[in-house]
């Protein structure tokens, strides 16, 4: 049994992005923010080899910042357990960055090379070698490639009538994303069916359909997940190799309780 | 000690902004309002954004001691 969902782009940048799905159940929908949080693997630092560390911290506590740093990972060429070795060597008076890892594959490294890793002194020095390896966000959260995954349903307000010539200027907030229905009440340019972001009218229904009535309510099965990586993968990546994640389990059951 | 590498709450990596953030709002003649400068490097949460406003660099403090 297959079945076609709709997916439309709200937003889109590398690492952020926001999608309405149509056609999902919310089981599925919480089951794909699950599998984008806890199911699909990124490069992260597991294990430290310390040559020289005369820094004021300890190898722990270097270790962990160093695991924390997200690496640039490519799924196509790895398998989860699989290892890459970086290392590390910068000598003070200077600060030693996520930058400064040099890794022995070109195609893993740091996502971002700004990240501090500690505050060298003069005489201190930092010598480290360190084996990052590929496995899942339920096994360490310094793996998960998803940042702040959610989801929300597409809502659709509707105007009901005239509010009463003396009623209160109270504000309506309602975040998230709106299918909008009642274009022929909003100032400006609207079409029924446009997706808009609340935050385009300051998420202050009051301010999109003034002095009107409303009525909001979530549209059936349609939600809007709002995305964030790490940096080690793009959105889409992240997002499609969830749902493959999902897929393959469902066939890996299929195929066990088939007699 | 050392600014965190991410948000304890959300996962989301602060520290790269930590540079920017101390120089404009700390160490600036005149410093910028810890909330635009936020805004303008993007972050968004709160959750994220107590990491930088909180945070007091120790390294200098620490290190005649060791």
């Amino acid at each position: 049994m297959t079945q076609d969902y709709e997916v439309e782009f709200v937003e889109r940048s590398d690492r952020e992005a926001r999608f309405l799905v149509r056609g999902i159940s919310p089981a599925f929908a919480n089951g794909i923010r699950r599998a984008m949080i806890a199911d699909v693997p990124t490069f992260s630092v597991d294990t430290v080899r310390v040559i020289e560390n005369s820094s004021v911290m300890f190898d722990e506590q270097i270790g962990l910042r160093l695991g924390l740093v997200p690496l640039t990972t490519d799924l196509d060429d790895f398998e989860v357990g699989d290892e890459v070795t970086l290392s590390i060597d910068v000598s003070g008076p200077e600060t030693a960055y996520s930058g400064d890892l040099v890794s022995s594959d070109s195609l893993v490294g740091p996502a971002d090379d700004n990240i501090p890793i500690i505050d060298l002194k003069d005489g201190q020095r930092l010598e480290v070698e360190a084996d990052a390896v590929l496995d899942r966000g339920r096994e360490h959260a310094k793996h998960q490639g998803g940042v702040a995954v959610g989801y929300r349903h597409l809502q659709r307000v509707e105007v009901v009538g005239d509010k009463g010539e003396f009623e209160d200027d109270e504000t309506h907030i309602l975040r998230g994303v709106i299918e909008e229905q009642a274009a022929e009440h909003v100032d400006g340019d609207a079409d029924d069916g446009d997706l808009v972001l609340t935050e385009e009218f300051d998420s202050d229904l009051t301010k999109r359909y003034p002095g009107k009535e409303l009525e909001v309510h979530d549209v059936e099965n349609a939600f809007v997940f709002h995305a964030e990586t790490d940096g080690s993968l793009s959105v889409e990546e992240l997002t499609l190799r969830a749902v493959d994640s999902i897929r393959s389990r469902a066939d890996e059951l299929r195929d066990a309780v088939q007699l | 000690m050392m600014v965190p590498v991410r948000c304890f709450t959300c996962g989301n990596v602060v520290a790269e902004h930590w540079e920017e953030f101390k120089a404009r709002t700390r160490e600036a003649e005149e410093p910028e309002d810890p909330e635009k400068v936020l805004d303008e490097l993007g972050v968004e949460r709160h959750c994220c954004r107590r990491m930088l406003v909180s945070h007091k660099d120790l390294v200098d403090i620490v290190a005649p001691y060791q």
